[in-house]
């Protein structure tokens, strides 16, 4: 969908070559907005949300428009759209995602963050671990349709998903209904859900279960179809500055604890 | 004769082959049926995912497809005052409501009016040609927020405008929504104002936002202060459904649940539910539950699959695979059964035809007596004993007296049953260590071995010259017998085969010469 908003609207801001200059040597030169872009966002958690208009993809998406000078339209999508289009070359970038084989064919990645998963489970399910959850057939897990997770926990999804036991959504905000429905028992959920734990049924009623898998990276999602080599360049070099100069530190810490943003930010980008 | 050996244990293990090969294919099969049974279910469950796939994004496409109309209009309110009622009907007469967009029941204007506004807004809608406009529901509140405009205005929704939307709850809560977002909500089930009959269809609307013209609305409280009023679209669900574009996948069934509790009241939609019923013993149905949120709204659709899907998209090549996998195996048991057993018959076949062959060769086909050449080996054999053990054996020679008569008055038929007769009546007289042999003709041979004495050979000779001499019936005939005997013993009358044989047929000779029926014994040897 397309916004009305000022951020959300299609907007053309000119680069400031003082503004470029302070990005670093590496942006010295113009950054060459070949054309107007598309992005899109998708509700989830600290991520972003349409209710308050805020997250942290919003304000790394404003940070990019600003700091390349171009003209970016902005859109609210599911995250199942936001893939497709990807893939097929309509949209050229989305924000926070996380790559594997598939999505190595057809999206290139510019890597700011990394967090860890974990498995949501209702205390009454009775599930101490994972091979609780998923050795009870009756538990039932809700996941985001197209979303994918650290190794162990995709195996999971995908064993459950066989065995008939996988509710899928394309918002975060019914799994949390339907898991204080007790119609699902358990939910993958990542550290920006963690404010929605806060919510006082949900923290009574839940644990909280580690994926024991390393963080797994998640970047700028940007389109092979839509984005030449060198503009894809571009743009990673825009979030790699944004890592070295603190910018990235400053928006994460708007939304986590510092310990927490640091631990996110401080990670190995895969090669 | 072949020996007798006893079973091998490599022939034990042989007759354990067809089992083994039995069990073997019956496993393979298994596999094999596995396998297939796994895949098909696998390719139905992908293909149930793909339906699901599908039926998600073309619902969230024609919902899209109605924000986007709906934003047509709000575009046009940049450009015009929201009672402009003339270029809004223009807008939406020229959209073509039709067959097209037939989940659409109407399109509306609903307009923010704060209670210090509320005469003059009245005042301005009887001003715009609405005589008889008036706000309904009566109560005094602090806001309102009235229908002003339904497009196309006719049929159902000529209904009076003026209607107050904000004291519902359903209404209200889409409508902030929209409000704070500036983004299209969607409300819950509702019952639309269009709808006057009790039993109303399952109902939804959608609403956009319209902000004053050249305010700022960037903030959720710049978008409150600066809304006038909404766009929305009212939709039946039924029509809705029909709408989307593609085609409903067959065999499935598909419930569609308002919010995340599928329960009863929240139903909004079904479909394929008038399926036949499943065949009994069939296998589950697949099922799935998603949680679409559009514009804002959770909507739970519910799919499962009827056997239509299944046999329409499933394979039926597990059962093939179990009745010929299971066929073949157990013909294949039997065949390599039949191969080991079939040796091992022809194995038995062959040495009974040998052992069979081995007895013509060495016994008379008529008597069943042992021949001349049989008996030689046995002669051979005993004089061999005799001599090693300082032994008695004899020969007797014997032939029939006048047997010529017999065949010649009753044919060789009785002749030759006459010959029978008299060998078992031979057997019988010996002991059962001798050998009672057939020559030919008339002519037979008795050994008799392990004599204590010589003389016991003619005591022999005379009980078979005894036995012979009771007539014998055959044929009807009643034929009465004699017969000649020539005895020499070993080593009184000869110490080999030739000297023996020559000794008893001397004998026999001289018997015969007497007169017959009688018994001599050979000269003794010089």
């Amino acid at each position: 969908m397309n916004s009305n908003r000022p951020w959300m609207r299609t907007r053309c801001l000119i680069a400031f070559l003082l503004t470029v200059c302070a990005i670093g040597p590496a942006c010295a030169a113009a950054f060459d907005c070949a054309r107007t872009y598309t992005l899109a966002l998708h509700e989830h958690g600290l991520l972003y949300s349409a209710d308050t208009d805020s997250g942290i993809d919003k304000d790394v998406a404003d940070e990019l428009i600003r700091r390349s000078g171009c003209k970016v339209t902005v859109s609210l999508l599911p995250r199942a759209r936001i893939w497709q289009l990807i893939e097929s070359g309509a949209l050229d970038f989305s924000l926070s995602g996380i790559s594997n084989a598939e999505r190595e064919r057809y999206a290139s990645f510019a890597w700011y963050f990394s967090n860890k998963y974990y498995l949501l489970v209702r205390k009454d399910a009775l599930a101490q671990n994972l091979a609780a959850f998923e050795g009870n057939d009756r538990l039932q897990l809700g996941t985001i349709r197209s979303f994918r997770y650290s190794e162990s926990a995709n195996r999971l999804v995908d064993r459950l998903q066989a065995a008939n036991r996988l509710n899928q959504s394309s918002g975060l905000a019914p799994l949390y209904k339907t898991l204080m429905l007790n119609h699902i028992q358990g939910m993958i959920i990542e550290p920006f859900d963690f404010p929605a734990l806060e919510a006082k049924a949900i923290g009574d009623s839940t644990s909280i279960v580690e994926f024991n898998d390393p963080p797994v990276p998640h970047g700028l999602i940007m389109s092979k179809k839509s984005l030449a080599p060198a503009e894809q360049a571009q743009w990673r070099a825009l979030i790699d500055g944004m890592r070295r100069d603190g910018s990235m530190r400053r928006i994460f810490d708007k939304y986590f604890k510092p310990e927490l943003a640091a631990s996110m930010l401080d990670f190995q980008p895969p090669p | 004769m072949i020996p007798e050996h006893p079973p091998k244990a490599g022939a034990n293990l042989l007759l354990l082959l067809p089992w083994l090969i039995l069990v073997a294919m019956l496993g393979l099969t298994w596999v094999v049926w596995d396998f297939e049974r796994t895949s098909t279910r696998k390719e139905l469950r992908s293909e149930f995912d793909f339906a699901l796939r599908e039926t998600v994004n073309r619902i969230e496409q024609r919902v899209a497809s109605y924000e986007q109309m709906l934003r047509g209009v709000q575009g046009l309110l940049t450009t015009t005052d929201l009672t402009n009622r003339k270029a809004i009907h223009d807008y939406v007469d020229t959209l073509q409501l039709d067959a097209n967009f037939s989940g659409i029941q109407i399109v509306g204007i609903a307009q923010r009016v704060a209670e210090q506004d509320r005469a003059a807004h009245v005042a301005t809608m009887r001003r715009l040609g609405i005589s008889d406009y008036t706000i309904h529901p009566e109560s005094r509140n602090d806001m309102y927020v009235l229908i002003i405009q339904r497009e196309p205005f006719a049929g159902l929704n000529v209904a009076p405008i003026g209607f107050d939307i904000w004291p519902d709850p359903i209404r209200r809560l889409a409508l902030e929504k929209a409000r704070d977002t500036g983004l299209a909500a969607i409300t819950s089930k509702v019952h639309l104002a269009i709808d006057t009959e009790a039993e109303a269809p399952s109902s939804f609307l959608m609403y956009l936002p319209v902000y004053a013209p050249g305010q700022p609305h960037n903030t959720v409280a710049q978008r409150r202060s600066n809304l006038i009023g909404w766009i929305y679209a009212g939709f039946h669900m039924k029509d809705f459904m029909a709408s989307l574009y593609g085609k409903q996948w067959p065999g499935l069934e598909l419930s569609i649940f308002d919010d995340v509790n599928p329960t009863a009241s929240a139903l909004v939609y079904r479909a394929g539910a008038d399926s036949p019923q499943r065949p009994p013993g069939s296998a589950a149905p697949l099922t799935a539950t998603e949680y679409m949120v559009v514009a804002g709204h959770t909507w739970t659709l519910s799919l499962s699959t009827q056997s239509e899907f299944e046999s329409r998209f499933g394979r039926s090549a597990a059962a093939v695979i179990a009745v010929a996998g299971a066929g073949l195996s157990v013909s294949l048991a039997l065949l390599v059964w039949f191969m080991i057993t079939g040796r091992a018959r022809a194995l038995r076949l062959a040495a009974g035809m040998t052992e069979e062959l081995r007895h013509m060769a060495q016994h008379d086909s008529l008597t069943k007596l042992p021949n001349r050449a049989l008996f030689s080996d046995r002669l051979n054999r005993e004089l061999a004993r005799a001599r090693r053990n300082g032994d008695h054996c004899a020969l007797m020679f014997l032939d029939l007296d006048d047997f010529k008569i017999i065949n010649d008055s009753f044919g060789h038929a009785v002749g030759d049953d006459l010959l029978r007769e008299v060998a078992q009546r031979l057997q019988l007289a010996v002991r059962a260590a001798d050998t009672v042999a057939r020559m030919g003709g008339d002519e037979f041979v008795v050994l008799m071995p392990e004599l204590k004495e010589s003389h016991a050979a003619l005591g022999l000779a005379e009980k078979i010259r005894a036995a012979l001499h009771n007539p014998f019936v055959v044929d009807g005939h009643t034929l009465s017998i004699s017969c000649s005997l020539g005895v020499a013993v070993f080593p009184d009358n000869g110490v080999d085969e030739i000297s023996l044989t020559k000794s008893a047929d001397d004998a026999m000779y001289r018997a015969k010469e007497g007169g017959g029926d009688r018994v001599r014994i050979g000269h003794l040897e010089a």
